[in-house]
């Protein structure tokens, strides 16, 4: 495990200093402000794979009933959360430089919003439910329940309307328009950001089934 | 029992748990009271701060689209998430509970607050409509999106009732809980709004409204049992 945490280390070190020095700030946009895509897209990446892993505890939970699965559900909501706030400040620093505004109602700008507002729900649901039991029923069933309505506010309402967002990774072609360097370090970028993912929410959702034992000896 | 047979079932007790609160409703009137009464102040303060003349016309569509969503999003937020806390408050889940399986007291309670909602939506949208001079183009487009949305509104806070019924800061909590939940509901309600005042058949956004509507309807169906069983 601890080869694994040097090895993370470091694959993010070199990716952090190839994203500055590799590739060519794409065409069309402002500057150097084009590399902020390396940082950007693999924080909302792993803020929604931290939301399907959340979805999937939250189903096992339902079905088996063992604790240890919602507390696996509420870490991976809590490390999404985290990976999603990264995405919007660098989202709106990005906005900032090339259309004026931090903020312009984007329809995903909007509908990344309106996740985080979902799952800061979720935890304020959970901390408005005593009963441990009863608290991981209804968080999950509200965690599924999410996860139905979840694609009109990603694939519905963002294609409805016009949006400013670059096309180069989710476009109607379903190509990525990147060149080579810029596509080994965007998807380098996308496995690190998955392995930190891995690593916070393993250590998050041990330290909630401590404090779950330590509570209630369950 | 035969298949026919469990459905026969499903929608009886669906009715009765829907006759039930009607019932409690009457004689009561406490959420159609709330509700009116908060439609009328909202009602009220909109049109003595706007009137008939304060929009220009380019502007009258779309700000009394969204001005309509948010009064009847906050007003059904004031009366439908009682469905379920009403049993909790009273003490009678466990009876209810014991007499009708969670899909047919949901599908009940959905169909009371579909009708509570409709209610509300038949006094404020035209009050609302006439307080502002806005002219509808297509009242049967208009009426079919009023229909939808709240079709929509009534299976999520219903839904959602169940889940805060026990919890604690219930009212805040649903609106906390309901608000991202809703919004890919009420941006394309607003928007057929638009299309529909100014004549048009919003043909995009109905087909949204009722994808959203079946999505919703078979995930409170699925996710009944977890929210209201013990």
């Amino acid at each position: 495990m601890k080869a694994l945490k040097v090895l993370l280390l470091l694959a993010m070190g070199a990716t952090v200093v190839a994203a500055f020095l590799w590739p060519e700030p794409a065409q069309g946009f402002l500057g150097e402000s084009s590399r902020i895509v390396f940082f950007h897209v693999p924080c909302a990446w792993t803020a929604a794979l931290a939301f399907i892993v959340a979805a999937v505890y939250s189903l096992m939970f339902l079905v088996r009933g063992n604790p240890w699965h919602d507390d696996l559900a509420a870490a991976a909501v809590r490390v999404g959360l985290v990976f999603a706030v990264l995405a919007l400040v660098t989202g709106s620093l990005f906005a900032k430089i090339m259309w004026g505004a931090y903020w312009n109602w984007d329809p995903r700008e909007s509908s990344f919003l309106l996740l985080l507002f979902l799952y800061g729900a979720y935890l304020f649901l959970r901390a408005a439910i005593d009963d441990p039991s009863r608290r991981g029923r209804i968080a999950a069933a509200y965690a599924l329940f999410a996860a139905v309505l979840m694609p009109f506010l990603f694939f519905v309402a963002p294609r409805v309307t016009q949006s400013l967002h670059p096309q180069t990774v989710i476009n109607t072609q379903g190509k990525i328009l990147m060149d080579t360097p810029t596509k080994t370090v965007f998807f380098a970028g996308l496995a690190c950001f998955t392995g930190l993912f891995v690593w916070l929410f393993s250590l998050d959702a041990r330290s909630a089934r401590l404090d779950r034992v330590r509570a209630s000896g369950i | 029992m035969t298949a026919a047979e469990a459905r026969a079932s499903f929608f009886r007790r669906s009715l009765a748990v829907c006759g039930k609160d009607a019932a409690q409703e009457l004689r009561r009137r406490i959420a159609v009271a709330s509700v009116l009464f908060f439609a009328a102040a909202s009602l009220t303060l909109v049109s003595f701060a706007i009137g008939p003349f304060g929009l220009p016309p380019e502007a009258r569509e779309r700000v009394c689209s969204a001005l309509l969503w948010v009064l009847l999003f906050f007003s059904a937020a004031t009366g439908l998430p009682r469905a379920f806390v009403r049993e909790e408050e009273s003490g009678t889940a466990l009876a209810l509970r014991l007499v009708a399986p969670a899909t047919a007291v949901l599908a009940g309670k959905t169909l009371f607050n579909f009708v509570l909602f409709a209610a509300i939506a038949a006094v404020t949208a035209p009050a609302f409509a006439l307080l502002l001079g806005w002219r509808i183009g297509s009242i049967g487009a208009f009426a079919a999106v009023l229909a939808l949305g709240g079709l929509g509104l009534s299976i999520v806070s219903t839904f959602l009732s169940a889940l805060v019924a026990r919890a604690s800061q219930k009212s805040v909590l649903f609106v906390v809980i309901s608000f991202p939940l809703l919004a890919p509901l009420l941006l394309p309600a607003i928007a057929a709004t638009v299309s529909a005042s100014s004549g048009e058949i919003p043909w995009t956004a109905l087909r949204v409204l009722v994808a959203y509507d079946g999505a919703a309807a078979c995930g409170a169906y699925l996710l009944a049992g977890a929210a209201w069983e013990e």
